[in-house]
């Protein structure tokens, strides 16, 4: 059963505006979240969530009930449309309020920031809200912005009730608050771990750009910073030669598991590799493309055999083969068949013969 | 050059018999374009009894794998003979696609 909300006149009254102004109200709602949006795109930053909402009757309703003779108009009342935009990390919160400030009038007096209105031995609801005018006017709004973290203790908070019409004990307040302490902790680390990481990948491109490879640790991100400088292109376009191919683009990224399985740690010693292997590996690809016509080659061909002449070069033979097919294409009877084909195929190079005479 | 379409327990399932060569080809892209990518269903390109692909055969694999990705679809090769396992593996197109036995 619905409760009944028992209103006097003035909360009858503001109700009644309040329904003359919803078509308005609507409007504004969808106008300023498609303003913010853009925005947010245009200043390349990504958010968790912007969301939008007229405030309902209902919800209106009460809280008229409880605090109605505040208000002496329905222009009074500044969240009857609510705009909220939730970040990722904290620092995004000012951004995207220095974007409202550009974007929206805001009314400072009525606008309040949350995270500055704890005691210093106090932690809690973490937000910051500002009460805006779109620059062509009409009713004004409220924007709240607080990071994912804030807004799940926010949301779980309000969902336990504690808002509600019994008093919550003192060692619970305390208990959401401590919750509240641990989650703008873990903000702050996010931010933090975020700085470092990024200043890292800093590091790492000015080592690339200024050819200082021995001291680039391969990883994910330098790999792919290394694949931007397109190591192996030259030799994929020797081995197109052969037949006049055209070149398949593919990721090289799944070869990363291979470097590393040969026991390369830096970008400078994949360098070496490509250096010291390049010659065998594409008389390995003549040995496989000449007698045949085919005219198209994945962009990994050229990478593909300089691993394929490494093992065999090192005496690691059809283990060592079937190693590479495992790390790139997964376990499988397929493996040994190739590693025997890629074994035929290489058999006459003169590389294989020095490897022969070092084993 | 023999190319048929049938949908199998959900799956559809395209099988090649007989020689994809560069004159097979023409035929075989007019066969290809049956396949309905709006269907979600995965793909299997049965090759159980193909005897040999040429460049123009592998750049059909390669557009039915593109339209597939697009749409979130899995593409896998079953059955591959030695042949035109060599074919893929010295083309790198082997570590591109999905194999099944």
């Amino acid at each position: 059963m619905e409760d009944t909300l028992n209103l006097d006149c003035h909360g009858e009254m503001l109700m009644q505006q309040y329904r003359e102004l919803l078509p308005t109200l609507q409007k504004l709602s969808a106008d300023a979240y498609a303003q913010l949006c853009k925005a947010l795109e245009e200043q390349g930053i990504y958010v968790t969530a912007v969301e939008h909402r007229v405030k309902t009757e209902r919800s209106l309703a009460g809280k008229l009930e409880l605090k109605g003779g505040k208000y002496r108009s329905i222009d009074d009342i500044t969240d009857l449309v609510g705009l909220r935009v939730i970040t990722f990390y904290s620092d995004e919160v000012d951004k995207v309020a220095a974007i409202a400030k550009h974007l929206f009038d805001i009314d400072w007096q009525d606008s309040v920031d949350k995270r500055k209105l704890h005691q210093l031995d106090a932690f809690g609801y973490n937000s910051l809200h500002y009460i805006c005018r779109l620059k062509t006017g009409g009713p004004r709004f409220e924007l709240q912005m607080r990071t994912a973290l804030q807004h799940v203790w926010s949301t779980m908070v309000h969902d336990t009730g504690y808002k509600g019409s019994v008093r919550i004990p003192n060692e619970y307040l305390r208990q959401f608050s401590r919750l509240a302490g641990m989650m703008e902790l873990m903000d702050e680390e996010f931010s933090r771990l975020r700085l470092l990481l990024a200043d890292y990948r800093r590091r790492i491109q000015s080592m690339e750009k200024s050819g200082r490879l021995e001291d680039v640790p391969l990883s994910a991100d330098t790999f792919r910073h290394y694949l931007e400088l397109h190591p192996f292109d030259r030799l994929n376009r020797r081995i197109a030669a052969i037949n006049q191919a055209e070149v398949y683009p593919v990721s090289l990224m799944p070869f990363l598991s291979v470097l590393e399985s040969f026991g390369l740690e830096t970008i400078g010693q994949v360098q070496h590799f490509v250096e010291e292997n390049t010659e065998d590996a594409y008389q390995l690809a003549v040995s496989q493309l000449a007698v045949t016509n085919l005219d198209i080659l994945s962009s990994s061909t050229a990478l593909q055999n300089l691993c394929l002449v490494h093992v065999l070069r090192n005496g690691k033979g059809r283990e060592g083969v079937r190693a590479i097919f495992s790390m790139l294409n997964g376990e499988s009877d397929m493996n040994d068949s190739l590693a025997d084909m890629a074994l035929e195929q290489a058999a006459s190079l003169p590389f294989m013969q020095n490897s022969e005479k070092s084993v | 050059m023999k190319t048929t379409i049938e949908e199998n327990g959900g799956v559809q399932v395209v099988t090649f018999e007989g020689r994809l060569d560069t004159a097979a080809s023409a035929q075989t892209e007019k066969d290809l374009q049956s396949l309905d990518y709006e269907s979600g269903q995965d793909i299997i390109l049965d090759c159980s009894h193909l005897e040999y692909i040429s460049s123009s055969g592998l750049r059909l694999f390669l557009g039915v794998l593109k339209n597939a990705k697009e749409k979130g679809i899995h593409v896998y090769i079953k059955g591959i003979t030695d042949d035109v396992r060599s074919v893929f593996a010295m083309t790198g197109f082997i570590n591109l696609f999905e194999f099944k036995q």
